[in-house]
């Protein structure tokens, strides 16, 4: 905090969205001040102690190309990585990394702190200072903070409350923190559509505990992978996860007390997500389900602290040892955390333009779990566009946006802003159209570019990205090069099962065959990279020398489709005044208010002929608005 | 879009549109129709001082040409206040008196007070805008009102029904199927024992394969169904194809005489038989003539048999089958014929000789066996229009021979019979084809599933739909998920 506690932009709230906003709009150079209750808790992992998995995965190295800080701080603090999916190509490799609790947030605030011009101020946020329909501060226990523009990150924290069983509420943001009630109060009072989701935890139990002879071990892959493109962080030693299973006698105690659950018994009112139900909705809705899988994952290097993956429950904490106790390998178990659910206000995101900034109130954004997602991923992203175009505004410059074909971010973004969400959001490949393009392999070279266009990154950061950019070229342009003899490529091709050749043959047309991977041809072919420290490079050339048709095709379906995304909506376009347009899709493009003509195909309920409808009343309607003026 | 190109799309539908929805000219009753925004208020033009009638109520009034207007008819008037009306938009529907004048006077007092003229299918067009109907409902209306046979009044009934655009509609909750598989497969690996293998979602997608080509199937006869079968009477002169093509349609339309060479022009009809619309055409006798007229005939006629769905090839069945007749036979390739041996009151029964199809002419061993092999005479009739000999059996096997599968499955079933659609199920069915096949080819699921989207928005571009996250939810629906 400075004396004239004057900045350009402030983020509220320092979990996983608002760090990623406050880095951004710093490292763009605007002055920043991040203020959260407590600086002890910034970057706090809320639930799982994991980063990634399918989809998530990519985001966080999406993250990270654009400049970010999730990457440099799983790497830190990785205690057991995997590739998920890897068998199924690199298309959809997931990279996941269990996280130690205590090192993760611990890289994040080391990452905070190295930004010139970022600040940060530990109060609780009660308020936004407006002038004219404008955000021009915030209002705190301790005093009035000035900014142009603000971006409120308050996570689950808005009118918060944690359900233990059915007769155990309080009002909290966290266990053991205070809700953020008045600043939700008073976004409501200005007019802002507000909505309730939920979501739950599960029980936490000490290791020394398990018997865990009774469970099957699950290793992290050996593998020096990073998430981070850019930065080589030291990378802790692995630990193990541990795979149980429920059966007849978990089921037994759940459907026994199903009316002592929070979340069955009515006391909550907001939807949850149905990826990540609670053992009780399993339990309820798949009643042929024998048996039901239980992860056991470490929570750090130096905790016995177990989390118990597959089982949130919002049960009482009696009844959560009595079924655990049930599963093999847990029958002594200690519980050391109870589960919970949590339900919280959020935004319905339809009020949001795509650069995360609120319609109704300029110079206010949003981001993370306050706009109707779920997952630190999501939030990451969704914090880093949001500060980054808080700041784009403040300095006068052009927003910054992410099209559907460029990042998950991109259909992350345009998701909840199009189709809104009734459930809390989360990424799957299956929302992206374009997951052929959308690759952890290549985030950076997808973004690194755009973001060093924009500023967004160091000085360090750029060199790196110059680095890789010489090095996929030098990967790809080998595979289209090297010619490999008949002697060199046949035991390879033997191995594989692939026919011999009996002329030498460019390496890249050998790569076509499904059957014959990169790194083995790089090997046959005496290549002076080493495809196990280039995964990146080599899982690239892979899919797009391999896959080639396929990934052309794509990159031709989302040209065809920036095409019609080049024709802009109006935004003062009288929807409920467009009679032509079914009254539906007058109904829905009012609400979401699209930007382009692409979008508002994407809105549920709106169809071909609204859309041609659209194309003549906006022409009409910009001839009347001539006339006008 | 250009300008250029906006120019040529529909009129907006803001206005309201008039028209008269009966043929001008006959019946007692006319009915003249509006529909959009304006249409209560025209209404209320016409008929000053009145109240108006109680919707969806037939309404006796007095409509004149505005305040003070002369009188134009006494007529039931209804209104359909939207969006419960055919179009969706406000409608009235005037039932007046028929013939020239009324349904004209009305309809110009109409425009005159605020409405305009509809383009033909424009009520249509706005019903599908507004969401009563899809696309392929629309198209069936259209065959609907110009339906001639009983099959493909059934057939597009069936269709405005939805009975078409359901089974689309299925075929792509199919697809939605197999992609939600797919999701379940890639997105979601640590599950509960996996229950999604490859295998599982080949199966699924060869079972929609199967599917959307036992759909295309329909596709020749239902597009036969509309436009009527193209049935070519020919055969050398004077061998009674005029006398036969009369017999067919019951009236006495193509001139008869005992002259070789009477017809010179094509006659064309429709007419249905056993419910199913063919179109009949009588030929110019087959010959080299010097008249220049019958060979302008004969060069008609043989443009028609190059586009024939059928061919009913009459031959005197006193003469035998010559060479000329052979070679014509084996010239149609694999159209199929039928041959007439006509005027049989006139021969001996035991005279009445010769093969009857492909394999009887190459069994008799007549001429050259290999080349009529390649003709395609499904069926032989020895026929008289004197006595009525063989007319019954060939109206008999005429449907089954155009339209066997339709005969045996009944019309009341999905039929394509647009080009429209069956183009957009074949590209639809390619694309599964070629995702099958990269499956086979060892292509990781997660890149072929690239190939399915288009064969979705076929599909949803055939119902005029638009694509929603339906894979998901049917993820959430079929699977526990929730590692
Ligand atoms: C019980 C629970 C279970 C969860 N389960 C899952 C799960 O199963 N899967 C999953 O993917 N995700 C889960 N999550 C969600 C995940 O934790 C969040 O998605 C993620 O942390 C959201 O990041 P965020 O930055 O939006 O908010 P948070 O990480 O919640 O951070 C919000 C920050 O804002 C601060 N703040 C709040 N109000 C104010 C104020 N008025 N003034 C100043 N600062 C304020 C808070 O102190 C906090 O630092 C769970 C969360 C909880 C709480
Ligand atoms: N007895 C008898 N005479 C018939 C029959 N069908 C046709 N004829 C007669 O055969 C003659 C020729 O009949 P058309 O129907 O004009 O023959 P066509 O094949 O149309 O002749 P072109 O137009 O000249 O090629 C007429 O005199 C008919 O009356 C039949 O079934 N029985
Ligand atoms: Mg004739």
């Amino acid at each position: 905090m400075s004396s004239d506690r004057t900045y350009d932009v402030i983020i509220v709230g320092g979990g996983h969205a608002g760090s990623e906003a406050a880095a951004a709009a710093a490292r763009l150079g605007a002055r920043t001040l991040l203020i959260t209750p407590d600086l002890a808790r910034v970057g706090q992992m809320s639930c799982n102690p994991a980063i990634g998995g399918i989809a998530k995965g990519v985001v966080a190295r999406e993250v990270d190309a654009l400049g970010g800080i999730m990457g440099r701080a799983t790497d830190a603090a990785r205690i057991q990585f995997r590739m998920l999916n890897r068998s199924k190509g690199p298309a959809v490799w997931s990279p996941r990394a269990q996280c130690d609790r205590e090192l993760y947030p611990f890289g994040v605030r080391r990452a905070l702190d190295e930004v010139p011009g970022l600040f940060l101020h530990e109060d609780m946020v009660t308020g936004l200072l407006m002038q004219d329909g404008r955000v021009t501060g915030v209002r705190t226990g301790g005093g009035e903070f000035r900014a142009e523009a603000v971006v409120v990150t308050a996570g689950t924290f808005l009118r918060g409350r944690i359900h233990i069983g059915s007769d155990a509420s309080v009002g909290a943001g966290r266990v053991g923190e205070a809700p953020s009630v008045e600043l939700a109060q008073e976004l409501e009072a200005r007019g802002l559509e507000i909505a309730r989701f939920k979501t739950g935890t599960p029980p936490r139990i000490d290791g020394r505990s398990v018997d865990f002879t009774r469970t099957e071990r699950q290793d992290g892959d050996p593998q020096d992978f990073r998430f981070s493109s850019y930065v080589r962080e030291s990378i802790p030693e692995q630990r193990p996860c541990w795979i149980t299973w429920t059966g007849e006698g978990l089921r037994e105690v759940v459907e026994r007390n199903l009316d002592r659950s929070a979340l069955f018994g009515g006391e909550i009112s907001g939807r949850g997500p149905r990826y990540c139900p609670s053992i009780e909705d399993k339990i309820v809705r798949f009643p042929d389900a024998a048996r039901h899988q239980v992860f056991l994952e470490p929570e750090g290097l130096e905790s016995t602290e177990l989390y118990v993956n597959g089982l949130s429950t919002s049960l009482p904490a009696e009844v959560q040892v009595e079924f655990l106790h049930t599963v093999p390998g847990l029958e002594r178990v200690e519980v050391t955390r109870v589960g919970y659910a949590i339900e919280y206000d959020y935004f319905p995101p339809h009020q949001l333009r795509h650069t995360l900034e609120v319609r109704a109130f300029p110079g206010l954004y949003f981001a993370g779990q306050i706009n109707g997602t779920t997952g630190y991923e999501e939030a990451a992203g969704q914090g880093l566009m949001a500060g980054a175009n808080a700041a784009l505004r403040v300095l006068g410059r052009s927003p910054f946006v992410l099209e559907r074909d460029e990042a998950y971010i991109g259909v992350l973004i345009d998701d909840l802003i199009t189709k809104g969400t009734d459930e809390p959001y989360r990424l799957f490949t299956s929302r992206a159209e374009f997951r052929l393009l959308l690759r952890q392999d290549n985030a950076s070279r997808r973004l690194g570019p755009r973001a060093r266009e924009i500023g967004l990154l160091t000085e360090r950061q750029n060199e790196a990205l110059e680095i890789l950019e010489e090095r996929d070229l030098r990967v790809q342009r080998w595979f289209v090069e090297t010619v490999i003899e008949p002697a060199d490529a046949n035991p390879l091709l033997g191995q594989c099962g692939s026919s011999p050749v009996r002329q030498p043959v460019r390496a890249s047309e050998l790569l076509k065959r499904p059957e014959v991977p990169a790194s083995g041809l790089a090997h046959a072919g005496g290549a002076m990279f080493d495809p196990s420290t280039d995964t990146d490079a080599v899982a690239a050339v892979e899919i797009e020398i391999k896959y080639e048709g396929y990934v052309r095709r794509e990159a031709e379906r989302a040209r065809s489709l920036r095409r019609q995304a080049d024709f802009e909506l109006p935004d003062d376009l009288p929807y409920e005044d467009l009679l032509s347009i079914s009254s539906e899709a007058r109904e829905k493009m009012a609400r979401v208010r699209p930007s382009t003509l692409a979008q508002a195909g994407r809105i549920p309920g709106v169809s071909p002929a609204d859309l041609q409808s659209l194309i003549l009343e906006v022409r009409r309607w910009r001839r009347k608005e001539a006339c006008f003026t | 879009m250009t300008d250029e190109a906006s120019s040529r799309l529909p009129e907006l539908a803001v206005d309201t549109i008039a028209a008269l929805a009966t043929s001008p000219g006959v019946g007692a009753i006319a009915l003249v129709r509006m529909s959009g925004p304006e249409a209560f208020e025209v209404l209320r033009a016409l008929t000053p001082g009145e109240d108006d009638p109680a919707p969806r109520t037939a309404t006796l009034r007095s409509l004149t040409k505005g305040e003070g207007g002369d009188l134009l008819d006494r007529a039931l008037v209804t209104s359909f206040p939207r969006p419960e009306s055919y179009t969706g938009e406000d409608m009235v529907e005037i039932s007046c008196h028929g013939g020239w004048l009324v349904p004209r006077m009305i309809l110009d007092a109409c425009v005159a007070t605020g409405a305009r003229l509809a383009e033909p299918g424009e009520f249509t067009r706005r019903a599908v805008l507004h969401g009563k109907m899809d696309l392929v409902q629309a198209e069936a209306v259209l065959d609907l009102i110009e339906g001639r046979s009983k099959a493909q009044h059934d057939a597009a009934l069936f269709q405005v029904e939805r009975g078409l655009s359901r089974r689309i509609g299925e075929l792509r909750e199919q697809l939605v199927t197999v992609e939600a598989y797919l999701a379940h497969h890639i997105d979601f690996p640590e599950e509960d024992e996996a229950p999604v293998t490859v295998d599982r979602v080949a199966d699924a997608a060869d079972a929609l394969r199967d599917a959307l080509e036992e759909l295309l199937e329909t596709a020749p006869e239902g597009e036969l169904l509309r436009e009527g079968a193209v049935t070519v009477l020919a055969g050398p002169p004077n061998s009674g194809k005029s006398s036969l093509y009369n017999a067919l349609l019951g009236e006495e339309r193509a001139i008869v005489t005992d002259i070789p060479g009477t017809t010179r022009d094509a006659l064309e009809a429709v007419i249905s038989i056993g419910g199913f619309p063919f179109r009949l055409v009588d030929t110019a006798g087959l010959r080299d003539s010097d008249d220049q007229v019958e060979e302008l005939g004969v060069e008609v006629a043989r443009r028609y048999l190059d586009r024939a769905d059928l061919v009913l090839f009459c031959v005197e069945s006193q003469a035998d089958l010559g060479s000329a007749e052979l070679e014509f036979l084996t010239g149609l390739g694999d159209v199929p014929t039928v041959l007439l041996r006509t005027k049989v009151d006139l021969t001996p029964r035991d005279r009445v000789s010769g093969p009857l199809t492909s394999e009887g002419l190459a069994a008799e061993g007549l001429d050259d066996g290999h080349r009529v092999n390649a003709a395609d005479v499904r069926e032989s009739v020895d026929l008289s229009v004197v006595d009525g000999t063989g007319l019954g059996r060939l109206k008999e096997i005429l449907p089954e021979l155009v339209y066997g599968g339709l005969v045996r499955t009944g019309t009341s079933v999905p039929a394509l019979t647009r080009a429209r659609q069956s183009e957009a199920v074949q590209k639809a069915r390619d694309q599964v084809v070629a995702f099958i096949e990269a499956l086979e080819e060892g292509t990781p699921v997660a890149v072929a599933s690239a190939l399915l989207r288009p064969a979705e928005t076929a599909l949803e571009e055939l119902l005029g739909l638009i694509s929603t996250d339906e894979i998901l939810d049917r993820v959430f629906r079929e699977f526990c998920i929730g590692k």
